[in-house]
């Protein structure tokens, strides 16, 4: 088996793709990370150094019905005024305005109206001037009102911080932070299934395409290069795992802000918890790997074995559309039937293991039912190598693999 | 080479049946390949030669009967025994021909170092040593199937089964693998030879099997085979017209004077000679009386049945 293993990991590592794969999806990570980091940086700019910035290069105007933007804001921005309304809208529409702001009367239920020069469909470089223009306006307003209370003008202008605190069973719970060390399963699996599914197919069609399976199964236990290629498929996710996680951590570590106030020594480590992440991501990983394997030893070639290999891992992410569900009401029958669907079951506990909406029996019979099932997706896929494999250029049925 | 010091015949079957459904592809076959002979297996394309081979090591299970290798069942632990060329070629085709040969070389028993080391000289016997590091797809397919037959005996296996090792081959390749072969039994390696080309089990089987519909139709050695056949073959030279007599012979080949007669069973040599010289008035200049080529029995054995499809 170690020859195998020696064998199918060194190829593995010798492909380019099987790099590209592996970075592609953190430097996609780090890019997101990398706008999301300048973007916040760029909201920080001040709302007067945006209007005046904004005005300077474009010719905006305002209208204000409801009487609470600050006119002397208005002029700093060098921002008009419009004596009516349909003047306004008529001054952008024929050109001569690049936008107009209009507040009405009634703005705090009715909106703020902007018209502006079409710049493309989501462009809107001009909704957060207008409402930063009416909320220093109203915490000006409020700071005259209350001159004493620094609190109020801030809480107006930045929403104040949350803290919540949970209790289960009468026992404080972490909260978020509670979810990161079981979410990381969750990650874990959802990673290895989309980045290692072509190489599991690939690692039983492709011994078919080349017809070097009658040589192989005379030379090997069936059992053992199953084993073998299987566990490679491991350590190739491993090094896979190490290549995406490794740059986010170091992006983590460059830019704490990123985390957003949880600091990383303060991540609650439950061993339960872990040890339930730890034993469905094996056992799913186990039972997804006998699958794709065994149907790549049934599918003539890798290309066509690619086209079936959608119709199972789709069941790894039909979980994912019912998290509302599993966030407001985790004892809801779709809920309950999907944390024991074989197919759905690892991606589902491991949902709600990182949630902390798994109760300890449906973890048990969950983890049986996907034990069970991993144990016979192995048994398929050696069985489908073993018999399917040298019917080169054929697909065989299931009936003809279980005579 | 692996130890097989056994009286014990090489590869033993007995009363071997397989069935696919309810089609009966193998009925009732036997028999034994001795230590150090090279025994022919032959058969027209679906006479179930590769059903047996693959029974034989264990790929598939037999309706009924014993396949036995050295005296057991085969399992892939006595992978180190046994070197096995399928009909079906195939290796991993992106992989450089190094990795590859050293890699099956390590599962049939070999240490890393040796395997790559015999890679490496098997490659340069075969005049492809500058390849060892491209990729088999970019070989031709005489060159691949060069590096089929050196995954089968970098380990000096002592049975080889080798299911047509020189289809697709030119002549002066096939010589090469044919010597290839002889080295190995010249060392004392058992050979299965399963082929399509009677000149080479002429040249090279001390005994032979002939299968027809899933039975043994001829099994001994080649004379044994050829004299079981109780067939013989006239070449006769003649001036005159050479006449019909399905009575007496069946005209195998015929050119303006001369011709090759196959004569019926129970035929005296005698009597063809007098219909011949005497009723049909032929002037015959040379008559020799040979036994057939194993071609020729082959031809016999299938003779009435459609060509043989591509397919086995």
């Amino acid at each position: 088996m170690w020859n195998v293993i020696i064998f199918e990991v060194l190829r593995a590592l010798k492909k380019k793709s099987f790099w590209v794969a592996s970075f592609m999806p953190p430097l996609i990570v780090l890019a997101v990370f990398g706008v999301e980091y300048f973007s916040v940086n760029a909201s920080k700019s001040s709302s007067a150094q945006l209007a005046q910035t904004s005005s300077v290069s474009t010719k905006i105007a305002a209208l204000d019905d409801s009487g609470l933007v600050s006119q002397k804001l208005l002029a700093a921005g060098h921002i008009a005024i419009e004596p009516t309304k349909g003047a306004g809208i008529a001054a952008v529409a024929s050109g001569g305005l690049g936008a107009f702001l209009y507040y009405p009367a009634d703005v705090s239920t009715s909106g703020i109206q902007i018209y502006a020069q079409d710049q493309g469909i989501g462009q809107t470089p001009y909704n957060d001037l207008a409402t930063n223009l009416l909320k220093q306006s109203v915490a000006a307003e409020v700071s005259a009102a209350i001159p004493t209370s620094t609190q109020a003008v801030t809480i107006l202008e930045n929403a104040p911080a949350v803290t919540v605190t949970t209790y289960k069973n009468g026992v404080q719970t972490p909260g978020f932070a509670g979810a990161i060390a079981p979410g990381f399963f969750a990650v874990a699996f959802f990673l290895l299934i989309i980045l290692l599914s072509p190489v599991m197919i690939s690692s039983t069609a492709e011994e078919k395409e080349n017809r070097a399976s009658e040589i192989l199964l005379t030379s090997i236990k069936a059992g053992d290069l199953i084993g073998g290629k299987m566990i490679s498929i491991l350590i190739l996710g491993a090094v896979q795992s190490v290549a995406i996680i490794a740059p986010i951590v170091i992006a983590l570590l460059r830019f704490p802000a990123l985390l957003q106030g949880i600091s990383l020594s303060s991540i609650p480590l439950d061993p339960g918890a872990i040890a339930i992440g730890a034993l469905f991501l094996a056992a799913g990983f186990a039972l997804y790997t006998g699958l794709i394997m065994g149907v790549g030893s049934m599918i003539p070639g890798t290309s066509t074995a690619n086209r079936f290999m959608g119709i199972f891992i789709i069941w790894v992410f039909v979980p994912l559309y019912t998290i509302s569900l599993v966030i407001t009401d985790p004892r809801n029958v779709a809920v309950t039937i999907l944390t024991y669907f074989p197919l759905t079951a690892p991606t589902m506990v491991l949902l709600r293991n990182a949630l902390g909406s798994l109760s300890l029996g449906d973890a048990a019979i969950a983890f049986a039912i996907v034990a069970a099932t991993a144990a016979f997706t192995v048994w398929f896929a050696v069985r489908a190598f073993r018999y399917g494999s040298m019917e080169h250029g054929r697909r065989i049925s299931l009936k003809e693999l279980l005579h | 080479m692996a130890d097989s010091s056994t009286s014990s015949p090489v590869v033993d079957i007995r009363s071997f049946e397989m069935r696919f459904g309810a089609k009966d592809v193998i009925k009732d076959l036997s028999f034994a390949v001795n230590q150090g002979e090279v025994f022919g297996f032959l058969g027209a394309n679906g006479a179930g030669k590769t059903t047996t081979i693959r029974t034989l090591l264990s790929l598939l299970e037999p309706t009924g009967g014993t396949l036995l290798v050295h005296g057991k069942r085969y399992d892939p632990s006595m992978t180190a025994m046994v070197g096995y060329l399928p009909e079906e070629r195939g290796l991993y085709r992106n992989e450089p021909i190094l990795d590859t040969m050293v890699y099956f070389a390590v599962l049939h028993g070999l240490k890393r170092s040796d395997a790559t080391a015999r890679a490496l000289a098997y490659l340069d016997r075969v005049g492809l040593g500058d390849k060892a590091k491209e990729r088999l797809i970019n070989l031709s397919n005489g060159q691949q199937q060069k590096i089929q037959l050196g995954v089968t005996i970098l380990h000096e296996p002592s049975l080889m089964i080798l299911d047509e090792p020189t289809a697709s081959l030119d002549p002066v390749n096939r010589s090469l693998l044919m010597d290839l072969v002889s080295e190995q039994r010249a060392k004392g390696a058992t050979v299965m030879l399963v082929t399509h080309r009677m000149e080479e089990v002429e040249q090279l089987c001390d005994r032979i099997l002939i299968m027809k519909d899933g039975v043994s139709a001829a099994y001994g050695t080649v004379n044994e085979v050829k004299d079981a056949s109780g067939a013989k073959v006239i070449e006769v030279a003649y001036t005159g017209t050479l006449p019909q007599n399905d009575a007496l012979y069946a005209i195998t080949s015929r050119l303006p004077h001369s011709a090759e007669l196959a004569w019926k069973k129970n035929v005296a040599v005698d009597d063809v000679f007098r219909f011949l010289a005497g009723v049909a008035g032929l002037h015959v200049t040379t008559f020799n009386v040979r036994r057939p080529t194993l071609n020729e029995i082959f031809l016999e054995l299938y003779k009435g049945q459609p060509a043989p499809d591509t397919g086995n």
